[in-house]
């Protein structure tokens, strides 16, 4: 099938269009290119492993079930689990480090913003009210106890 | 999906682009991105511009194209940057971080829809909104100017237009439309739809919104 003349014009035409009617807001584009700033160099990025989203039963969703959204991340022997509930402008998260151990979890949000809270001894940690969007983990060791540090991949909850 | 599936975009299965798109400039352009992917990876800030200036555009269709609303928009396409600047090192075929950035943003629409379904009823999110209430404010200026009356009316027409068609052609054309366009080989990777089928439905569509266009004249 050729590519006619005609289709490009109407494509660009349309184009146009879009660009004129729904264009790229600005300050996603500027904060596309602040997301940059917000690489964590020295920690290791500890990979999306499990996401009961992409593994969900489209029956389930239909049925409206609300039960949380269970994540899982990992880097070599650490895992990282996460429970995320709630809907409209607030999330809970309850969240796990494997093998236990006392760390500091900070939660990075969109504008490089973070809160921070301290996992206890079995390496449980939570956050109460969480606005959505990005999120990524960052774990550390507590005061008095280095270890290497660890983000997990970006997530939109 | 697929059970236990990692969500780990895989731009190596994604085939080759499409013969009727040129090849020459195809090529270009994928050693261009490369060499902006290979720099950012080396804390180049300016080759990472460029790489948002070039893909943005498309992200943000994407996101449109899945009927997100502007705020779900927002965050979709900030968790895919950020996730792209994380793994901008680790990236095995720099010339395909389009096809990676189009994988990364079809998922997390489908997420982002899958979290409103299971707890909110899904909004009536049109593709082609009618443009009135959200008149950015250019547009508004636009309007006042006497020379572009025309256009920016024929640009609505068009836009209304396009919200008549099918589901899958409005899908496909806001896709084809970001500024500047994406390959075939990234509107697959959006779509999760076989690169050797998006040429003919381009031109399907196209056909069907000049038909509509036509009807729409002539009854003017």
């Amino acid at each position: 099938m050729s590519d006619q003349p005609d289709d490009r014009e109407l494509e660009e035409e349309i184009r146009r269009a879009a660009a004129r009617l729904d264009p790229v807001p600005p300050e996603l584009t500027a904060a596309a290119v602040d997301a940059f700033a917000f690489r964590d160099l020295d920690a290791e990025l500890a990979e999306l492993a499990f996401d009961s989203l992409l593994d969900a039963d489209p029956a389930t969703l239909v049925r409206g079930s609300a039960g949380p959204r269970l994540v899982s991340f990992t880097a070599g022997e650490l895992s990282i689990d996460i429970e995320v509930a709630g809907a409209g402008p607030d999330r809970q998260l309850m969240g796990q480090i494997m093998p236990p151990g006392p760390v500091r979890v900070e939660f990075r949000r969109r504008d490089g913003a973070t809160t921070s809270t301290e996992a206890d001894e079995l390496g449980r940690f939570s956050a109460a009210s969480l606005r959505p969007g990005p999120l990524s983990l960052r774990v550390s060791g507590a005061a008095g106890q280095p270890r290497p540090a660890v983000v997990t991949d970006w997530l939109s909850i | 999906m697929s059970g236990g599936e990692r969500p780990v975009p895989d731009e190596d299965t994604a085939p080759q682009d499409a013969p009727t798109q040129d090849a020459p400039t195809q090529d270009t352009r994928a050693q261009d991105v490369a060499a902006l992917v290979t720099a950012a990876a080396a804390g180049d800030k300016a080759a990472w511009q460029g790489l948002v200036e070039r893909f943005g555009g498309m992200v943000w269709s994407i996101t449109r194209g899945y009927r997100l609303s502007r705020a779900d928009a927002a965050d979709v396409s900030q968790t895919v940057w950020l996730r792209l600047a994380e793994n901008i090192g680790k990236i095995n075929n720099p010339e395909r971080v389009g096809a990676w950035l189009a994988t990364a943003a079809r998922r997390e629409c489908l997420q982002n829809i899958r979290v409103n379904t299971r707890t909110v009823p899904t909004g009536d999110m049109a593709v082609f909104d009618d443009a009135g209430p959200d008149l950015n404010p250019t547009e508004g200026e636009v309007l006042r100017a006497e020379g572009e009356r025309e256009s920016a009316h024929r640009a609505r027409v068009l836009w209304r237009t396009l919200g008549r068609l099918p589901e899958r052609c409005q899908q496909l054309l806001r896709l084809l439309m970001a500024s500047p366009p994406p390959s075939y080989a990234e509107v697959a990777a959006a779509l999760d739809l076989p690169v050797g089928s998006i040429g003919p439905t381009r031109a399907r569509c196209l056909q069907r919104l000049r038909a509509e266009l036509d009807a729409v004249s002539g009854t003017a």
